[in-house]
């Protein structure tokens, strides 16, 4: 087994084009797809940060004075005017909308500064700005009079953006959405609330905006993202690369002489087995450790993360040995090198897009996903993301259980398959 | 020692081989002659067990070993005509996998690389790839892997196409002493004339998938032995002439080469006066006349009506 393990991997090391495509062109397209994508990805702001210019056309405190003011003049109980009259200084609309903005996750990707109208113009067409929220005069005593009494015409935000194709501006236009709409929602439920005599204390504020995350763990920055996406689609290539020198090797009638050395033919599938797995899982390493030391994608100092991640990547290995056992045994038994062709030219993208290598599977169909999970490749980058995320070994013994069980099938079919005798 | 009964070997309906019997004696060196196509390529394969035939037999020392084929693949050696190397590797390393995989290890296995290497004269290169080979260096290490094992058999296919004459004569003349220096039987199949006459004891001749006749070089040289060949280098062709000599009733054979005429023609039939006078007809210019007694080549030519390389 020791001779097909050396000559596999000394054929892979002469071959300096096979060895840029299974090392040199996955780095690439981490660092590309990394850097481009990086915005969109949780865990990772910076492409996102932008300055907005706030005009502020309202005198907040006056208008909360005249709401209380004005409060005393309704024929109210005097529980109720104290209770409303607290709940304008405490819910205030831009004092909302200023907390939200305040908000730790938003705070690090907005800058809000107050200027006057001009100014923000200015800054606006200077590009200093991405966008100008202007609060209007009686902003404050017309949102709490439809807030909290329903009457009135009500107001409205206005925002100002010049670069309507920006990702930023379009982001800070969905934020204040999302604040007006929530604003509206709760105005509407405190009022039915009111009207039904139902209590809505104790139910906590409603949020307001605020980041999506895919789970409860750490989030995952794209450098991290795509160099485990991009990893455990190219272990797909060892597979069929290994897989495809059979080809060669009949063609080049090596085969014959190893059938003619009265060796068992599962030495050759296990030898194929084996260096794919081997291949795989340095291969795996190399990409993981240029991502740590060139992109800094992972720490360096924890042992517990790094024991995980080989395991994973060991699991992922040995599928891939399977799966180039598997490729093999039909190249010999099809006697054609189509299979691994197809393999490489279309399955491996369907598989790469399916298991989430390209673009995270969140917001795809169910069907995609679970089809995704069932993928090698897949079923390993949940493992691999479950793990930098909550280096917690259950939350990834779902995934490992179907790539060993892949692994499994994949070999037990290639033993059943394999054509014994050597003859045709 | 080896011998094959009525082997056949059909693809999709077709025959490719039919019929084939044929033996080797223990330190033989048997010829397997034929042109490209004739079928001696399949019929290698099923003789070294890489085949099944689709009917016949192939047997070591009385034992069948189309059921086992293991008793024999550990005493046969095979060269095919494909250089069945790793282009990638070195000659060292290639002979290292091969020994390997022959269950070789240690210092028996270098003993045996070492070994093999002299015998191709590739000691000096053995740290080069393969691929950095020319055409006959290949064909050599191509030889080296297949004696690994000290087989008690060899199988050469065509070890010498399309290498340069240094390179051809280099390996004829290691086949030879193989041969006769170190007792290994030689299957060898060639559609080169030449090397079966210098190398081969016994000769078979295949065509169109089966053999058409077998023995010593004598034996079938014995063949033609009521006739004789002719060859006529003339200045240039003369299509009228060469139409008039094939017609001629003596004439057992006439074909065309690149400087002339060959026509067999029967032993002490005093024709030359004749041709000199259809030459003279026909205003071509003899350059040169040589008559011959007959080579395999006339035998191949007279059994089969073409030439071995068409």
């Amino acid at each position: 087994m020791w001779a097909f393990l050396k000559k596999d991997i000394l054929v892979l090391l002469r071959d300096r084009t096979e060895l840029a495509v299974l090392l040199l062109m996955p780095f690439i397209l981490i660092v590309i797809l990394g850097f481009s994508l990086r915005g969109l990805m949780a865990g990772n702001t910076e492409a996102l940060n932008m300055q907005v210019a706030l005009v502020q056309n309202d005198d907040e405190q006056a208008g909360i004075t005249e709401f209380t003011e004005q409060l005393e003049t309704l024929e109210l109980q005097e529980q109720t005017v104290a209770g409303m009259a607290a709940a304008a200084e405490q819910a205030s609309p831009f004092r909302t909308l200023q907390m939200m903005l305040a908000s730790p996750e938003l705070a690090e990707m907005i800058s809000v500064e107050e200027m006057g109208a001009a100014a923000a113009r200015d800054a606006l067409e200077e590009e200093e700005v991405v966008a100008i929220l202007t609060i209007p005069e009686n902003f404050t005593r017309l949102a709490l009079d439809k807030m909290l009494l329903g009457t009135g015409p009500g107001t409205e935000l206005a925002l100002t953006i010049e670069d309507t194709t920006s990702t930023r501006a379009d982001v800070f236009e969905t934020l204040i959405s999302d604040f007006a709409r929530a604003l509206n929602f709760e105005t509407a439920a405190s009022r039915v609330a009111a009207e039904e005599g139902i209590s809505l204390e104790g139910q906590g504020a409603m949020e307001l905006g605020g980041l999506e995350t895919t789970s409860s763990g750490e989030p995952v920055d794209s450098f991290q993202y795509y160099t485990l996406g991009i990893a455990v689609m190219f272990v797909l290539f060892v597979s069929a690369n290994v897989a495809g020198n059979t080809n060669v090797e009949r063609n080049r009638h090596v085969f014959d002489r190893i059938m003619l050395s009265n060796r068992h033919p599962f030495m050759y599938l296990g030898g194929k087995a084996i260096s794919a797995a081997m291949i795989a899982f340095t291969q795996l390493f190399i990409l993981f450790f240029l991502s740590t030391l060139v992109l800094q994608a992972f720490e360096w100092d924890s042992l517990n993360f790094w024991l995980g991640m080989a395991l994973v990547s060991a699991m992922l290995s040995l599928c891939a040995g399977a799966l180039a056992a598997f490729l093999t045994t039909l190249t010999v038994r099809l006697n054609s090198d189509a299979i691994t062709t197809v393999f490489s030219g279309g399955i491996v993208t369907i598989f790469a897009f399916l298991g989430g290598s390209f673009i995270p599977l969140t917001g795809m169909p169910d069907i995609i996903q679970e089809l995704g999970n069932w993928t090698p490749n897949g079923a390993s980058l949940t493992a691999f993301l479950q793990w930098v995320q909550q280096r917690d070994l259950a939350a990834v013994t779902d995934p490992l259980v179907r790539i060993g069980g892949t692994a499994a099938v994949l070999f037990a079919l290639s033993l059943a398959l394999f054509p014994v005798k050597g003859a045709n | 020692m080896l011998e094959t009964e009525g082997l056949t070997k059909s693809f999709k309906g077709k025959k490719a081989v039919e019929g084939v019997s044929l033996y080797l004696d223990k330190g033989e060196s048997v010829g397997l002659l034929g042109p490209n196509g004739a079928g001696k390529s399949t019929t290698i394969s099923m003789i070294s067990t890489l085949a099944r035939p689709t009917s016949g037999d192939v047997r070591l020392n009385g034992k069948s070993v189309v059921k086992d084929p293991s008793a024999m693949r550990s005493v046969l050696g095979v060269v095919p005509q494909e250089i069945a190397l790793y282009e990638e590797l070195t000659a060292h390393e290639n002979l290292q996998f091969f020994g390997q995989i022959y269950g070789l290890s240690g210092k028996p296995l270098e003993t045996a690389i070492q070994h093999v290497l002299k015998l191709v004269g590739l000691e000096d290169r053995q740290k080069e790839t393969v691929k950095t080979y020319s055409g006959g260096m290949k064909r050599r290490v191509n030889i080296a892997a297949a004696m690994m094992h000290k087989p008690d058999v060899i199988i050469m296919d065509e070890p010498t196409v399309g290498i340069d004459p240094q390179s051809r004569s280099y390996i004829l003349e290691m086949v030879r002493r193989l041969n006769k220096e170190e007792g290994l039987t030689v299957l060898y199949t060639s559609h080169y004339m030449e090397e079966v006459e210098r190398l081969c004891d016994r000769v078979y001749i295949m065509d169109h998938g089966s053999i058409i006749a077998s023995g010593t070089k004598d034996e079938l040289k014995r063949i033609l032995s009521g006739e004789e060949t002719v060859w006529i280098e003339l200045d240039r062709a003369y299509p009228e002439l060469f139409a008039e000599l094939k017609m001629n009733e003596h004439i057992i054979q006439a074909a065309e080469t690149e400087k002339g005429i060959k026509l067999i023609i029967p032993k002490g039939k005093r024709m030359l006066a004749e041709i000199f006078q259809l030459a003279e007809r026909h205003q071509a210019q003899i350059l040169n006349v040589n008559v011959q007694t007959p080579s395999l080549e006339d035998v191949f030519l007279h059994l089969t009506g073409r030439k071995l390389r068409d």
